[in-house]
């Protein structure tokens, strides 16, 4: 059964991530007082993209390696979540830590592939890419960390879970606060769009890939948002924890959902920040995170 | 505060609701006085060439066919729907319709061929060649030829009066010789 | 099977590039409208792209000057297929006004394969868009060539004519 969990995992995360971004688009379409694409737009983007010709403009290994280390990085990461309650085959070996990295390494083979592109727009995302990525990533370490440090355990269950392990607590609400707002920066929308669907100012990292590739980091982008709007409805809010295995999945499906809606609201209601600017706001994050693991160590 | 404001700026966009027309779907006429491409009305067509003169962009080209019959072929594809030929049509045989939705995967798709019937003069059949059917070629039969340098060189100035002492100054005008005189 | 269904799902998201090859740009503006709210043109999928290399469909507006061939070429290139080029405006079409003078090759056909044309100085935003939606097929052609005559002649002149048109540069023009 738990590994069957597996597939359901990567199933879900894989065919519901598109709907969502769809959701998203749509959302972002009507703030704008507009019609909107249709919700499946998504689907069609993708396997068009796989039907376009596949132009290798920069010839060497790293330039075709870094999609498919992207996506497998994802794919990853998914099998290994406890979704919907239930901790699977895989997720029982492995502990918060393994996420993380996994994430990161799904970051630098975005940073890999827009350094091998020899493009300047590319040099430019990917720099900025790298600034994003270190500053934001100690919000998600440090997410999983509380978890660990409130059930005294490094097991990605009880991480994730910390809420039905331990309760909420006044740790977990600044955690709540500190995670809300670095979730556009997680998820890659305004105001903290700087590096990656850059391609309104500058090229982003992104700009020298067709085809099949680009839809590779595309489905890549839609999992890891949908991938952090779950981590969030997993982490801090209490539902989805009744015993039967198929109502745990829908309601946290519902969730990230909701989650969706707001990241769209926001997203389309603010402006896109300046890296230095941005920069600025996560230093802030960080401390807030910090200020959190120390209040969770403290017992609070 | 932020947050208030950012709600706030959320239920004032939800007012005016969805408003993308459904175009292609619902037609949408064009406004008035609205220049769209130009039609020929070959009833009233003298086949002066004044229009095909006076297109800035050339693309209404006059051949005559024989002693009688001249073609006029508006070519579209470079018409910038200025309204050029239909101001100084003569005969007003020129309308601009408001027709827009021209687009088209063949630029012979937006051609008007019109096929005029020329009277012929009474005297001597047409009075000017096949070939030069244009009004700046038929100049160039009387008497005013563009490479005339006399012709080119007098400035002329525009007064709301009469006035005999300017014109005698462009009486004394006299060329440069040589460049550098 | 795949390929059945990118060659299906082609037609509902269109990626755009907009290049503008010497322009006024009174079209490029035209082209920013359908992308606004009161004529929005996502409703069918179109995205605007700002790298040819993401881009399916590439729009051009301005008469290829000269020192803007190579690029429009460089930048059709670099286009993965399957592609389309939209000319928009009358520059692109056949040059507009322009299209004789020094600085102008003439148009977009000389630089790309041009499917389809949408004329207009500038065309108005419902006529990008009734180009945009009978490239997806979802109306019919509404151009056609017209022929109006005064009075029908005799066949023989239009046999002498034939001859005739043999050395004439004017259809020629058209029928490139």
């Amino acid at each position: 059964m738990s590994i069957v969990a597996i597939f359901v995992n990567v199933l879900l995360f894989l065919l519901l991530a598109p709907l969502f971004e769809g959701v998203m688009r749509r959302i972002t379409a009507r703030v704008q007082s507009r019609q909107g694409p249709p919700i499946v737009q998504p689907y069609y983007d993708l396997f068009k993209l796989l039907g376009k010709e596949r132009i290798n403009s920069a010839g060497n290994w790293a330039f075709k390696l870094a999609p498919l280390a992207a996506l497998a990085s994802i794919l990853a990461v998914v099998s290994l979540v406890p979704f919907g309650s239930r901790v699977n085959a895989l997720g029982g070996r492995v502990d918060a830590i393994t996420v993380v990295y996994l994430l990161t390494l799904g970051g630098v083979s975005v940073l890999l592939g827009a350094l091998a592109s020899r493009n300047t727009f590319a040099a430019i995302g990917a720099s900025r890419e790298m600034v994003t990525m270190v500053m934001v990533e100690p919000v998600l370490a440090m997410t999983l960390i509380l978890g660990a440090v409130r059930t005294h355990s490094l097991g990605l269950g009880p991480a994730v879970f910390s809420t039905a392990g331990a309760g909420f607590s006044l740790s977990t609400g600044v955690m709540l606060v500190a995670y809300l707002l670095a979730l556009q920066a997680f998820v890659a929308k305004q105001p903290f769009d700087i590096p990656e669907a850059e391609i309104e100012i500058l090229e982003g990292p992104f700009i020298e890939y067709s085809g099949p590739d680009y839809g590779m980091f595309r489905i890549y982008m839609m999992m890891k948002q949908m991938f952090y709007a779950w981590l969030f409805v997993a982490v801090f809010i209490p539902i989805g924890r009744t015993g039967l295995y198929p109502l745990n999945i829908l309601l946290q499906l519902l969730g990230t959902l909701v989650v969706f809606v707001v990241i769209a609201l926001v997203g389309s209601t603010n402006p896109r920040l300046r890296i230095d600017q941005a920069v600025k706001i996560y230093a802030v994050l960080i401390l807030i995170a910090l200020g959190a693991v120390g209040l969770a160590v403290a017992g609070v | 505060m932020w947050l208030a404001s950012k709600i706030k700026q959320v239920l004032m966009v939800m007012k005016p609701g969805v408003v993308t027309l459904k175009y292609p779907f619902e037609p949408r006429p064009a406004p008035e006085n609205f220049r769209g491409a130009p039609h020929w009305d070959h009833t009233k067509c003298i086949g002066c060439a004044g229009c095909a003169e006076h297109c800035p962009a050339r693309t209404i080209m006059v051949r005559d066919l024989c002693q009688e019959i001249r073609v006029l072929l508006y070519d579209g594809s470079r018409c910038t729907y200025c309204g050029r030929c239909a101001e100084v049509c003569p005969e007003k045989a020129i309308v601009m319709t408001p027709r827009f939705e021209q687009a088209t995967d063949d630029r012979n798709d937006i051609t008007e061929n019109l096929e005029l019937f020329m009277l012929t003069c009474q005297r001597c059949g047409r009075c000017y060649d096949m070939e030069t059917t244009s009004a700046i070629d038929k100049l160039g039969l009387t008497g005013y030829r563009y490479d005339s340098l006399e012709a080119r060189t007098v400035i002329r100035k525009a007064t709301d009066s009469f006035r005999p002492k300017e014109l005698e100054a462009t009486e004394r005008y006299e060329r440069p010789g040589k460049t550098g005189d | 099977m795949l390929a059945k269904i990118a060659k299906k799902c082609f037609p509902r998201s269109l990626w755009v590039y907009h290049c503008n090859s010497g322009a006024c740009n009174g079209c490029d503006i035209e082209i920013l409208n359908i992308l606004t709210p009161y004529y929005d043109v996502e409703r069918f999928g179109i995205k605007l792209v700002g790298s040819p290399r993401h881009a399916d469909v590439m729009l051009l507006s301005g008469a290829v000057t000269r020192p803007t061939l190579p690029l429009v070429k460089r930048a059709f290139a670099a286009m993965p297929g399957p592609k389309l080029v939209f000319g928009i405006g009358s520059c692109a079409v056949g040059g507009g006004c322009w299209f004789d003078t020094y600085n102008v090759t003439g148009g977009g056909a000389t630089a790309v394969p041009v499917n389809y044309y949408v004329p207009g100085c500038p065309p108005r935003p419902e006529a990008i868009i009734y180009g945009v939606a009978l490239a997806l097929g979802l109306v019919d052609k509404k151009a056609a060539p017209v022929e109006l005559k005064q009075v029908e002649f005799p066949i023989d002149v239009y046999e002498r004519n034939k001859a005739w048109e043999e050395r004439n540069v004017i259809y020629e023009v058209l029928n490139k």
